[in-house]
């Protein structure tokens, strides 16, 4: 968590449009984002100082696949950094992006997140997570994981299937709000989820995320340069990360008490200044790879009371026309490039404070909240303002 | 390109032990066992560090987030741990913004390898292109091998040059045997022009340091190294490199570090250079500026350069790099030298390069 001692700021982003797409290699997909973040703003890469890289490995299966790709990240010559924390990935390079430009480094940091799952084995990759002996056979992939999780959440909170299929619903219906959202289902109901293929209780197929092919970039800006680049820059007021324990049985009950969630999002509010976050935060993006997980979050992040994430719901609170929208590009179970999703969330709170979402723009952000989420309950955290910090 | 120079400071050092393969330890047990000995030096425990910032790679360790395994050992549950995916000499340099923003106070750098577990030859032809590069079942050793035979080519150095970089570095390692300059050209050829010992062996081990703001450091009042600065800089990927021989971002990245820092080369007193082959080191010293042939050459002999040994001593990827900075800093704090520079690669061919400059405290 810090304030930095260099102001900074999203200035751009960019996306890929989402989805299966056969028709580009990942090299063209990380390109293609970047290119879409630069010409934005009119950018070249010549403006930009360092590159910070985002990609889970083993998902596609190509071992420094930074230093094979160095040419279509733009990054020959330039300092090139590479992450690799998991389902978080996205937004730790954003966090690194940040932290490069308010410690003085660099003016102008690109950072870029790329997956194309559809050459991969996502399952497998994340079944590696897990212990050999205890946990793989028992909670392989994130389906697995999350239907433990989901389980301990139901039995601790009371929260119901129609509550988590109601988040299924909103998700897929603000996707067809987002043009490069990769699941867009405008006519899904509840009953719908419900009737979807189970895959491990209590998870059905449209209670999880999907296998997205994707790429997501932004650049960050020292205030110096900042306004050379937009309007309304989308300032950085806090940043924030923890991890739990490794394995599972450490923390048993982790969707119904998110400990990492809680720690990174008290110590962002408290540099922020966040009191109310439900009144505070004008829009939320957080990584919610399962419905059960946004409601999870919704409470861990203090948006009501914990074991309150049904009603929350139910009342309409985070639609994209309640008090506080959660998701209103859709999310992460409309849209899963792994190694972009978290950075997709970062730069659709950057545009909802730059006014650029589009169709799925909230009337007058100043405050956005963005979360990433991944192996071992790892828990990024990103305040974003349209007001300066002091 | 901007740039600052760093306030980090290194108050602790720990080093795991190296070997061919270490049975009895587990990856978690085997960073603890470089990050206790650097917590202890630092006067500080596990509770104290807020955050870490930690190098590894997921193919070597055989599971994704590969710093899963460490982040507990290195800044406990809830600590703010981010992972590098490079050498860890750029993880120092990450973990030096963290801390120069205000963000992080007191960290732990770790880095860990357990190359013993994996499969070379498996692992390296992951990192060529699928389509077009892995039918020709190529790995690191075959690319070193193109750009040993572009090197000594040019007539820049030789076989000989290199083996005797290697019997430098086995003279002065503790943990591999020493080697004559003849038992380097008689070993088994692996691609010409290169013999087994021309590559650093296959290691298990780890390293780590505490880091610290000027202010933390005061208040610890400990023996401490402090972190200048640190630049990297990304080269082509190997096919896309008009001479592989040459390593022109490596020049940039010390430039770049020496600018910062306000230093010329003619500052340091004490270099480190970490790369797996010993043609590398020749390379990178001509890079760095110290110049080339013979010259560089007695450099490494008379321990000029690579008083550690460096990676051809015993060491592995990811590692290595903070293995040299460890090594440097606790000779600078003993008060063998005033100023360091530590230069270390990362990918096929030495393609990425990573420089960290320290100074002794006044």
């Amino acid at each position: 968590m810090s304030r930095g001692a260099v102001r900074a700021a999203i200035v751009a982003t960019g996306q890929t449009d989402h989805g299966r797409r056969f028709d580009a290699s990942m090299a063209e997909i990380a390109r293609e984002a970047i290119d879409r973040c630069l010409a934005s703003r009119g950018l070249a890469l010549a403006d930009i100082d360092a590159v910070v890289a985002g990609n889970m490995e083993m998902f596609e299966g190509i071992y420094l696949v930074d230093q094979l790709f160095v040419g279509a990240l733009g990054a020959l010559g330039k300092p090139l950094y590479k992450l690799n924390t998991g389902g978080t990935v996205g937004a730790s390079v954003a966090l690194a992006c940040y932290h490069l430009v308010a410690a003085g480094r660099h003016r102008r940091v690109l950072g870029v997140g790329f997956q194309k799952q559809s050459e991969g084995s996502t399952q497998s990759a994340i079944t590696t997570v897990g212990d050999p002996i205890w946990e793989r056979a028992v909670m392989a992939g994130a389906i697995g994981n999350f239907a433990s999780m989901a389980s301990t959440y139901i039995a601790e909170s009371g929260v119901t299937p129609e509550q988590a299929a109601k988040v299924a619903v909103k998700a897929r219906r603000n996707a067809c709000l987002n043009p490069h959202a990769h699941l867009k289902m405008p006519d899904v109901t509840v009953e719908d989820v419900l009737a979807s293929e189970m895959l491990a209780y209590p998870i059905h197929r449209l209670d999880m995320c999907p296998a997205s092919d994707g790429a997501c970039a932004i650049v960050m800006a020292a205030e110096e340069v900042a306004a050379e680049s937009a309007d309304r820059p989308a300032w950085v007021h806090a940043v924030a990360t923890a991890h739990d324990q490794q394995y599972m049985g450490d923390s048993p009950k982790r969707l119904a008490v998110m400990r990492s969630l809680q720690a990174a999002s008290r110590k962002a509010y408290a540099h922020a200044g966040i009191e109310d976050p439900l009144r505070d935060f004008d829009v939320a993006e957080v990584y919610e790879p399962a419905t059960y997980a946004e409601l999870a979050m919704c409470e861990n992040l203090g948006f009501c009371p914990m074991g309150g994430g049904g009603k929350l719901i139910d009342n309409g609170v985070t639609l994209i026309d309640g008090p506080l929208p959660v998701n209103p590009s859709g999310g992460v179970l409309s849209t899963n490039p792994v190694g972009a999703t978290a950075m997709i969330r970062v730069a659709e709170a950057a545009m909802q404070v730059m006014g650029e979402a589009g169709a799925h723009q909230i009337p007058d952000v100043t405050r956005a909240l963005a979360t990433g989420y991944g192996g071992n309950a790892w828990t990024d955290v990103m305040i974003l303002s349209a007001e300066r910090p002091k | 390109m901007s740039g600052a120079a760093s306030d980090t400071w290194i108050v602790g050092l720990g080093e795991a032990r190296t070997a061919p393969t270490l049975q009895d330890v587990s990856i978690n047990e085997l960073a603890w066992e470089a990050v206790a000995p650097a917590l202890a030096d630092a006067g500080v425990v596990l509770a104290d560090v807020t955050g870490a910032v930690t190098a590894s790679q997921d193919f070597w360790d055989g599971r994704t987030i590969s710093s899963m395994n460490v982040n507990e050992v290195a800044c406990g549950a809830y600590g703010s741990e981010a992972k590098v995916a490079a050498d860890c000499a750029q993880a120092i340099g990450y973990a030096c913004a963290r801390i120069d923003d205000g963000d992080q106070h007191l960290n732990v750098v770790v880095a860990h390898a357990k190359e013993s577990e994996g499969d070379a030859h498996t692992i390296e032809l992951a990192a060529f292109d699928p389509y077009y590069e892995r039918q020709i079942d190529p790995d690191e050793t075959i690319i070193a091998a193109f750009q040993a035979s572009s090197l000594y080519a040019r007539g820049a150095a030789s076989a000989e040059h290199s083996a005797r970089v290697v019997a430098a570095a086995r003279k002065r390692s503790k943990v591999l045997e020493a080697v004559s300059v003849e038992d380097v050209l008689a070993s088994a050829p692996t691609a010409t022009p290169l013999r087994v010992l021309d590559r650093a062996p296959l290691m298990d081990t780890a390293s780590a340091m505490v880091i610290c703001s000027g202010g933390q450091r005061r208040k610890l009042d400990r023996p401490a190294v402090q972190i200048v600065a640190t630049a990297t800089r990304a080269g082509a990927y190997w096919r896309e490199r008009d001479d592989l021989a040459a390593v022109p971002q490596a020049a940039e990245a010390v430039r770049d570090a020496l600018e910062w820092a306000g230093w010329s080369l003619a500052d340091v007193d004490l270099i480190e250079l970490a790369a797996p082959f010993a043609h590398q080191h020749l390379m990178l010293g001509e890079a760095v500026g110290l110049g080339g042939g013979e010259a560089l050459v007695e450099r490494f002999e008379h321990g000029e350069v690579n008083d550690s040994g460096g990676w051809l001593a015993g060491s592995a990827g990811s590692v290595a790099g903070l293995h040299s900075v460890v090594s440097a800093a606790r000779r600078l704090r003993d008060g063998n030298g005033h100023r360091a520079l530590i230069c270390a690669t990362s990918g096929l061919a030495a393609q990425s390069y990573h420089v960290v400059l320290l100074e002794a405290a006044t």
